[in-house]
């Protein structure tokens, strides 16, 4: 796997992982 | 309000189980197999550039309007697009135009259910072994064929088993909807979602320290497996096939355009939020597909077959990858019959939640238009689409699937999302629209979000419709490369369509002369 490769599968990963989690964390706090 | 509907309308049990259930709609086949072949034929990570533009113009904004609609819908007493679009627009046409957001849902069971049903046999199999040995991908697709009755060997005779599974799959489902929302689909989606990611993540740990399953090829490893699919090409961004694909998957693997959305958001309160739900879902399937989706087939593939084996296959599609290829893996993996379970059980659920949400729709329409009873309106929507899925499972090798396929599952939701964001945003107004996805929000929405729904995400939606009909309809349409022997079939796939539509057009009008006071109330 390249440098870019790494890039791109961290960049992807976090940027669902922050939009996962901050969307279910103010779902649950509204519940 | 309607005054017809005596019995309050369902509603979800609780918002995390509606989360569950849109995101469970949402998760399919295409999240593991679809997903991963796109990426590695459109320029690996890079493509993940117009695949995440395309998410934050097209999808999320598409995911809202679906939202807003449904929950508009439900005040009024409609969990379907006919009633729906008859509050958006106050036009004779408008309920009619929205009869193909019963049509869409409805002939996607049709086929889609037995497609469903492959993925149960298979885990199935995986668990008896009943395609041990079989060590090729050509082996494997000899299997499949005669599972599906396209030819005879020593596996299936006949096709009696695809149809048995097809049996267990279809009642499954019209259980499941029996039920209702609240017991039925929301019950489902909490067994389901979380046992999707505890098999995804199983799956993606087994794969992770896989490392070099044959030392004697030590390019075939699982780290230039995530390179094949991350690696970025950036000069497939200058090709506009790559931008248009990534587009058309972000379009699929969030279920939009089929109609199904609504039916669920409809369901909600009227000051229930639609916003932060519709993230919350999108995310969710965006986890699915990305993170586990995109860790699984194809990089398992390369670390056992290498890169020129697995560029092969990708080539040839998500459906031989997950038929003729993963099963093969399998059984080269230690413990491979227990893993070669779970990942077909893993679509196998991911796909039979997806066909309750299609069936949804036309049920929502027979209780409320029709008022019949959950479920006499079950057994009516499982007996017409089991009957309507007969020529599917015996005409499949005359291309019958595919010819329904492009027209319902390519070309039809594009067109439907077209109408529904025309009908909403432009004919029933941006700041109706606005106020109605914003009301009860838990997050503010910024406000250049409405100009990109107005403009950004339709213009999205057109070109997919004019290039995929320029690319594929015009062939599809006229025909192109189909057996004359196959003519008669590709017809009578036509004919079962249209008169589906027509069916669909008459129910309404009956609904509709039977039942409604045309209410001329329009929100301010």
């Amino acid at each position: 796997m390249t440098t870019g490769g790494w890039i791109f599968i961290a960049l992807s990963w976090s940027f669902i992982l922050v939009l996962m989690i901050a969307s279910f964390v103010r779902v649950l706090r509204k519940k | 309000m309607n005054q017809s509907h005596p019995k309050p309308r369902e509603q979800w049990g609780t918002r995390m189980g509606l989360i569950m259930a849109m995101a469970a709609n949402a998760v399919g086949l295409g999240n593991f197999l679809r997903f991963p072949v796109q990426c590695v034929n459109n320029g690996g990570g890079a493509f993940m550039i117009p695949y995440f533009v395309a998410f934050i113009l097209l999808g999320i904004p598409l995911m809202w309007i679906e939202w807003g609609i449904g929950r508009f819908g439900g005040k009024y007493g409609h969990g379907t697009t006919p009633g729906m679009f008859h509050y958006l627009w106050k036009h004779p046409l408008a309920k009619y135009i929205g009869a193909i957001g019963l049509l869409i849902p409805f002939a996607l069971v049709v086929y889609y259910n037995y497609i469903v049903s492959w993925t149960l046999a298979y885990s199935v199999f995986s668990f008896t072994g009943k395609y041990a040995g079989i060590m090729n991908f050509q082996g494997m697709a000899d299997f499949l064929a005669a599972y599906q009755g396209k030819v005879s060997n020593n596996y299936f005779p006949s096709i009696a088993t695809a149809f048995l599974f097809f049996c267990i799959t279809h009642f499954s489902m019209m259980w499941i909807v029996s039920h209702g929302v609240s017991k039925g689909i929301e019950r489902l989606a909490k067994i389901a979602m979380p046992l999707i990611f505890v098999f995804g993540i199983i799956l993606v740990i087994r794969v992770l320290f896989l490392g070099t399953p044959d030392p004697k090829f030590p390019g075939n490893n699982i780290a230039n497996g995530f390179g094949f699919i991350w690696n970025p090409d950036f000069s497939m961004l200058k090709q506009s096939k790559v931008w248009l694909a990534a587009t058309g998957q972000i379009f699929f693997t969030l279920s939009v355009g089929f109609g199904a959305i609504q039916t669920y958001a409809s369901y909600l309160k009227p000051k229930d939020d639609v916003v932060l739900s519709g993230l919350a879902t999108s995310a969710t399937n965006e986890f699915c597909e990305v993170i586990l989706g995109g860790s699984i087939a194809i990089p398992v593939m390369v670390a056992f077959f290498g890169l020129a084996q697995t560029q092969t296959i990708a080539a040839s599609g998500a459906f031989d990858l997950g038929f003729f290829a993963m099963p093969v893996i399998f059984q080269k993996m230690a413990f491979g019959n227990l893993f070669g379970t779970i990942w077909f059980f893993l679509l196998f659920l991911a796909g039979i939640t997806s066909s309750v949400a299609m069936a949804q729709p036309m049920m929502a329409f027979l209780q409320e238009e029709f008022k019949m009873t959950r479920k006499i309106a079950a057994w009516i929507v499982g007996t017409m689409t089991f009957f309507f899925t007969l020529p599917v499972i015996f005409f499949l090798k005359h291309g019958f699937l595919n010819e329904i396929d492009f027209w319902i599952g390519t070309f039809g939701l594009v067109v439907f999302a077209i109408l529904e964001v025309v009908l909403f945003i432009w004919v029933f107004g941006g700041k109706n629209a606005w106020k109605e996805i914003n009301d009860g929000a838990d997050i503010r929405l910024p406000k250049f979000i409405l100009p990109i729904m107005k403009y950004v995400t339709l213009a999205y939606l057109v070109v997919l419709m004019v290039f995929w009909f320029i690319q594929d309809g015009w062939g599809v349409m006229t025909m192109k490369g189909v057996a004359a022997a196959d003519y008669p079939y590709i017809w009578f796939a036509r004919f079962m369509l249209i008169g589906i539509g027509i069916c669909m057009i008459f129910l309404v009008r009956i609904a509709w002369q039977k039942k409604h006071i045309i209410q001329q109330r329009i929100p301010e």
